[in-house]
């Protein structure tokens, strides 16, 4: 089942004095339960790519399909309801509200949903449990370690029950036991619950465990490889 | 949760916050503070001019205001003032005359205003009795015994048990000149008083003029000053047809300076609060210049400008609350404390007898004016917070986030 689906995609960034293609004429198509890692030297356009599918940014022509519906003509308030109840964020540097304990940061997003106040609570728990933090529930992020903190920004991701949990080079900042780890979780959250993953990384370990692989350069996908 | 975000926000930067805080909190004691001394300003003219000559409500013939004519009595006044007697709220009660006169001495002359009284029913009423700096306020019981300002006494070159002419119209008309001996002298507030008003026993006045007791003036004391209003619209209901008012009626420039004090004060605050408002914004700038990063993850989670642009009013709001509740009670401990010992201005004595203030001044400021001043600190809140709010609003997510 399609769950993304990208267009003759294409990007252009007219600010500067040269105008510069981040994603140049992008035909993708990402299906439910995926676990996609988007892969490419710094300026090949993943982080582009990752902010049109997530719609964080509109592209210049094309069209963006997610979950059945056109989001590339969406306006700002509608992309930003479309963020909210589509897709749950994992960025690099974890990013949760340092005035927040774990707890209230994972019921953050549903109070922005309009989740009841006991479904919050309820929800958050369980959230934290399944992300193995269900101790520390009452904890500030600065009392928690870096791969504790993106476990919390994972449970987050998910409080929203979204379509697709996108994370943006989620193991960059941490050890390769808290990134392991950290992997461990997303593949089992991906298997048990049918949970799609796109990455964008440079990390060997997360291109190690993706299902699929797609390379850009210079805003174009270069290779698209299913993984063994 | 919007209030526990925007609640901790402003504690990130404790420095910072306190910082303008502690800036608010000064601002607003040390203008609250000059507010209750310029309340307590007024507050001691009224008081003084109602304790010295006005009391709480006057009773006239109507004619009798406009020209002052020895003629225009009070008809009936006895039993005016039986009646009024009655009243609950009242604790004082004098009927005058009051009689136009020129006051001379061996070596100079002035214009007074006689007022013929019964020592003992004024004494109720007025506060000349305390304020008398030698002599007695008719104690004994010497016949023609006169008490004068201290300043007539320096104009006319009097001391006490000097001897002085009044002279002044009877009722046909006929000039009538009476000696009488100075018994005491007083000082009030005001110097404008002290050289224009002299006291007598309205009995020898009676005597003088060969007529039987009348009345110009009936003074009223209430026990308080909040009953002014009720006993006011009763005697006025009581008597159409003689001319009742009230201090405020009798002293009209007193009741513009109270009736603008507090806009002037509002005026004063909000001036305070406007540059401090400065201060707050910048703050909140700073934190939101900070925060880049953060509030573009809300955007970027589905957190609605809207929402965004109230949790930036919201820690605006505390922030200023905090300084600003901080200031309010910090000033009124301050007003408190000083209120209970008083400013001695004695040195400006002479400055200050002209507008009638006196010496000692007590600040104080009505209640009602700390919850308005809440409202202004709520409402500069708001006006500091748009910029930033706006500033932060305007964030992209997709930039947003990746600034480090």
């Amino acid at each position: 089942m399609k769950l993304i689906e990208l267009y003759s995609v294409t990007k252009i960034y007219d600010e500067t004095i040269v105008p510069v293609k981040a994603v140049d004429n992008v035909d993708l198509q990402i299906d439910k339960g995926e676990f996609t890692a988007i892969v490419g030297p710094s300026g090949s356009g993943k982080t582009t790519l990752l902010n049109l599918i997530s719609g964080l940014d509109q592209p210049t022509s094309g069209k963006i399909v997610v979950d059945g519906t056109d989001i590339s003509t969406y306006n700002e308030d509608e992309l930003i309801n479309f963020r909210l109840h589509h897709i749950g964020f994992v960025f690099q540097a974890y990013n949760l509200i340092p005035v927040f304990t774990a707890k209230e940061n994972v019921e953050f997003i549903m109070l922005l949903q309009n989740i009841s106040k006991s479904e919050r609570e309820k929800r958050a728990i369980d959230f934290l449990d399944a992300v193995g933090l269900k101790d520390r529930i009452n904890n500030f992020p600065t009392e928690l370690s870096g791969g504790q903190q993106q476990r919390v920004a994972v449970a987050r991701a998910l409080a929203s029950t979204p379509s697709f949990v996108l994370a943006d080079e989620p193991t960059a900042n941490l050890d390769s036991v808290s990134a392991e780890s950290l992997l461990d979780l997303m593949e089992k959250l991906n298997k048990e619950h049918n949970m799609t993953f796109i990455f964008s990384t440079h990390d060997e370990k997360v291109i190690r465990r993706a299902h699929r692989v797609i390379q850009l350069r210079d805003g174009k996908i270069e290779k698209d490889v299913l993984m063994n | 949760m919007l209030f526990i975000l925007a609640w901790r926000n402003i504690w990130r930067n404790k420095k910072r916050s306190l910082i303008v805080i502690a800036a608010i909190t000064a601002g607003l004691s040390c203008g609250l503070f000059a507010s209750a001394v310029m309340y307590g300003m007024y507050d001691s003219l009224i008081n003084t001019t109602i304790d010295r000559e006005l009391g709480h409500i006057q009773i006239h013939s109507p004619k009798f205001e406009d020209e002052k004519i020895i003629t225009d009595t009070i008809p009936d006044f006895q039993s005016v003032v039986s009646n009024i007697k009655n009243i609950s709220e009242v604790s004082g009660i004098s009927s005058r005359v009051i009689i136009e006169a020129m006051c001379s001495s061996p070596t100079s002359s002035r214009g007074v205003k006689i007022t013929g009284i019964i020592p003992d029913e004024e004494k109720k009423v007025t506060s000349i009795h305390n304020q008398i700096i030698e002599g007695n306020y008719f104690e004994s019981n010497i016949p023609s015994q006169i008490v004068i300002g201290k300043k007539l006494a320096d104009n006319l070159d009097v001391k006490l048990k000097s001897k002085i002419v009044l002279s002044f119209q009877d009722f046909d008309g006929n000039i009538v000149y009476a000696a009488f001996r100075v018994s005491g002298i007083f000082k009030t507030e005001s110097s404008i008083y002290d050289q224009s008003v002299v006291f007598i026993n309205q009995r020898e006045l009676f005597e003088l003029l060969n007529q039987s007791a009348f009345s110009h003036e009936i003074v009223l004391r209430l026990k308080s000053f909040q009953q002014v209003d009720s006993v006011f619209a009763k005697l006025s209901k009581s008597y159409p047809l003689l001319s009742v008012k009230d201090w405020k009626l009798l002293s009209p420039e007193i009741k513009i300076y109270y009736d603008i004090l507090d806009i002037q004060l509002y005026f004063f605050m909000g001036i305070i609060l406007f540059a401090l408002l400065f201060g707050i914004t910048n703050t909140m700038l700073m934190s939101v210049i900070e925060r880049i990063r953060e509030i573009g993850i809300l955007i970027a989670l589905g957190m609605k400008r809207s929402r965004i642009f109230v949790m930036i009013i919201l820690e605006t709001i505390a922030l200023s609350l905090v300084g600003g509740i901080a200031g309010l009670i910090f000033g009124a401990i301050i007003i408190a404390i000083v209120s209970s010992t008083g400013i001695n201005l004695s040195a400006f004595t002479e400055g200050l007898s002209q507008f009638s203030i006196s010496t000692v001044l007590y600040p104080v400021l009505p209640l009602t004016f700390y919850p308005i001043l809440t409202l202004m600190i709520i409402l500069s809140a708001i006006i500091a917070a748009i910029y930033p709010a706006i500033k932060a609003i305007k964030l992209k997510p997709a930039t947003a986030i990746r600034t480090y």
